[in-house]
């Protein structure tokens, strides 16, 4: 087990290098460096400033040189400046992170939560017309465009029943919010994106739970348990739901890393000030640092969630053994 | 001894589809969004209505909203008309004057256009004649019906949907039909050959799988194609960000077939008439097409019919993220991306092509579902 773990975490690690060079050329691609910049800002600037500024930046060296300087300097833990916010990229990081990490964690509970009671309670009225429904309803999430649900949303709950805030992370330039308040204020501006976010891992739980239940009901154990004379209620929790858990546990470690895909849209749309908002605007702003670290933050954090994912499987499935 | 029917594989599996109701709705849907995607061009011809005009006096209508152009716009619309076709001017002339409709030259003609009444433009339905025929319908294109309002420009919202479905669908199957045909081949490639291939390949398809998409994709949509010669010279202005956005997409959706023909092989190769064909002296390539292909053209389907859903929902994000089809080419996305702005006056603009890319996806998917359970032996009722 052991083994395989380190083997992963190297493999991870090679896919991170390869990635994180792929995308330093890709962003080197993008239209303007630094120094193009500063030209268009600058009419008055004279070519022997352009070659003089570009050798001082480091922007006449071939592409791998560049990333090797960036790489050295990004492991010594330089992360450079922000072109946008003109601050240290650790600095606009952390309260990012955080964030991002609230709203993931809030729309992946609720989305487990309600997901698993519907689909396993789905999966034991097979065929009734409740299962019937709820297969469509979650047939609707998954296909849904979680963008335009926001938008939706946006109109129900803010512009026609103005109860909660269009966008942002909490109430701006109100020094009255402390302690509990402040916590409330939050969560108000939570609600709408965290319910976006959750509506297409729903759908998914919903579906993966109802058939994992309907297969777990179907084993030859149930029968064995039932011909025992157990109670229905006993073969359901003890014998069933136990054993519909296993592959749902995977289905969730990966629906992870598709919440963390899926944040990029949902705090675009809310204006929620999180890692993947982060990641487009610093595209769209030609922000190179920020785009490259915060690009590096969500693959490693999705590469994380996959190995965790497969190892929580051995975990949980003792069938499952790793060589 | 009763006599049983015989039927070809098709044939059973056509019947099994046509029994999964949500399937066969899915398909149905998906063939109308289909004619109308064709039926573009001839739908903006017969109704009047042009995806790119605008009239920034008719900004944000609600749905049902006649819009009547300005005097200019109208003499303009009729000179444009007339300067094209001197004939047609003196003929409508001289037939409107025996008609009494009235008495004079050219200047009554425009005159006509700002005082004409009801009873007058019966009067011309009636005259069975071609010129009359022109001249109402010129008349006729003054005022258009918006069926659901107008958008932030002023242009007719429906038309622009039926537009956006031409790009949003064609995307989706044009790039699940492009995705197959690598899957295919790199998945034959790896399956047929095995050893370092396999090893090489399969890797390559973990890892991608494995990758964030979404980021991925905005990374390379942001990238300026001038930077890359060799590519910008193949892409003419025009279509640049349908091109773009279709190798994007292609690049990121071929693994899953190529997974499938993978696995299909690696079990079909041990087979006696895979044997049997290379005993004869069948090329490789012979008998990956002619042997193993149709072998897996089941499962490919269902993959197609899923990744067309898949292709639509990311064109729309990348889209709505305004990196994917740049305006004015409609795309259900970039329609909802206009949208946002102005959800306040104008809810229909943002509602509308959500509800299209939910149907068209649910639909794909249906399809995908209701074939996946027809072709599936175990599920074959006899």
């Amino acid at each position: 087990m052991s083994n395989y773990i380190i083997r992963r975490l190297i493999q991870a690690f090679f896919v991170l290098i390869i990635l994180s060079y792929l995308c330093f050329s890709i962003l080197s691609l993008m239209p303007g460096d630094p120094v193009d910049v500063m030209i268009t800002s600058n009419p008055k600037i004279t070519k022997e400033d352009i070659t003089r500024l570009k050798k001082l930046y480091g922007l006449d060296k071939p592409n791998y040189v560049r990333y090797f300087n960036w790489l050295t300097s990004a492991l010594s833990g330089d992360l450079g400046y922000s072109r946008v916010y003109k601050i240290k990229v650790e600095k606009l990081l952390g309260e990012r992170l955080i964030n991002t990490f609230i709203l993931s964690v809030c729309s992946l509970v609720m989305a487990v939560t309600i997901g698993i009671a519907i689909g396993v309670y789905a999966g034991m009225k097979k065929g009734s017309k409740f299962d019937y429904i709820v297969n469509f309803i979650s047939y609707g999430l998954i296909s849904m465009p979680s963008f335009w649900l926001a938008i939706v949303l946006i109109m129900i709950f803010s512009i026609w029943i103005p109860i909660l805030p269009a966008g942002g992370t909490r109430t701006v330039g109100d020094n009255s919010i402390v302690g509990l308040t402040s916590i409330l204020d939050r969560i108000r501006y939570l609600i709408l994106p965290a319910l976006s976010l959750a509506s297409l891992q729903l759908g998914i739980f919903v579906r993966y739970a109802r058939s994992a239940m309907i297969e777990a009901l179907g084993n030859d154990y149930i029968r064995t348990a039932k011909a025992k004379g157990l109670g229905p209620s006993r073969i359901l929790w003890n014998h069933a739901f136990r054993n519909a858990l296993i592959p749902l546990i995977t289905v969730v470690t990966l629906s992870l890393s598709g919440i963390f895909s899926g944040a990029i849209i949902t705090e675009t749309v809310f204006s929620y000030q999180g890692v993947g908002k982060l990641v487009y605007d610093s595209i769209i702003g030609n922000d190179f640092n920020v785009a490259m670290v915060s690009f590096m933050i969500s693959v490693a954090m999705i590469l994380t969630m996959n190995l965790l994912a497969d190892i929580l499987y051995g975990v949980v499935d003792p069938r499952i053994s790793y060589k | 001894m009763s006599r049983v029917e015989s039927k070809t594989m098709i044939q059973i599996i056509a019947g099994q589809f046509m029994e999964h109701r949500l399937g066969l709705l899915g398909a149905i849907v998906v063939v109308l969004f289909i004619v109308t995607a064709l039926c573009a061009p001839v739908i903006s011809k017969l109704s009047g209505h042009d995806p790119e005009a605008q009239n920034i006096y008719g900004r944000n209508l609600p749905p049902f909203s006649r819009v009547t152009l300005s005097q200019d716009a109208k003499e303009e619309a009729l000179e444009k008309v007339l300067d094209a076709n001197p004939v047609l001017v003196k003929k409508i002339i001289a037939t409107f004057n025996k008609h009494k409709i009235i008495t004079g030259g050219e200047d009554e003609l425009f005159e006509l256009l700002h005082t004409i009444t009801p009873d007058q433009i019966n009067q011309i339905s009636n005259i069975d004649q071609e010129e009359a025929a022109k001249f109402r319908q010129i008349v006729g294109s003054f005022s258009k019906t918006h069926l659901l309002g107008t958008d932030e420009l002023g242009r007719d919202l429906l038309i622009r949907l039926i537009y956006g479905t031409r790009v949003s669908i064609g995307i989706g199957i044009v790039v699940a039909l492009a995705a197959m045909f690598i899957g295919l081949i790199i998945g034959s490639i790896a399956g047929y050959y095995g050893g370092v291939v396999d090893i090489v390949l399969s890797r390559i398809i973990d890892s991608l799988l494995s990758l964030p998409l979404l980021p991925l994709m905005i990374v390379l949509a942001a990238v300026d194609l001038k930077n890359i010669p060799f590519l910008h010279s193949l892409i003419s202005g025009d279509n640049e960000s349908i091109v773009k956005l279709f190798i994007i997409l292609v690049l990121f959706s071929w693994m899953k077939v190529a997974r499938l023909a993978r696995g299909s092989i690696l079990s079909i190769r041990e087979h006696e008439f895979i044997l049997a064909a290379k005993t004869l002296g069948a090329k490789d390539i012979t008998i990956i097409i002619t042997h193993i292909i149709p072998n897996i053209v089941a499962p490919l389907i269902v993959a197609i019919s899923l990744n067309i859903g898949e292709s639509i929902l990311n064109e729309a994000a990348l889209s709505f993220l305004g990196l994917g089809i740049q305006p004015p080419t409609p795309s259900w996305g970039n329609i909802l991306f206009n949208a946002l702005e102005t959800i306040n006056q104008n809810p229909i603009l943002a509602i509308a092509p959500g509800i299209l890319i939910l149907l068209a996806v649910v639909s794909f998917n249906f399809i995908g579902d209701g074939l996946q359970d027809a072709i599936d032996p175990k599920a074959i009722k006899r």
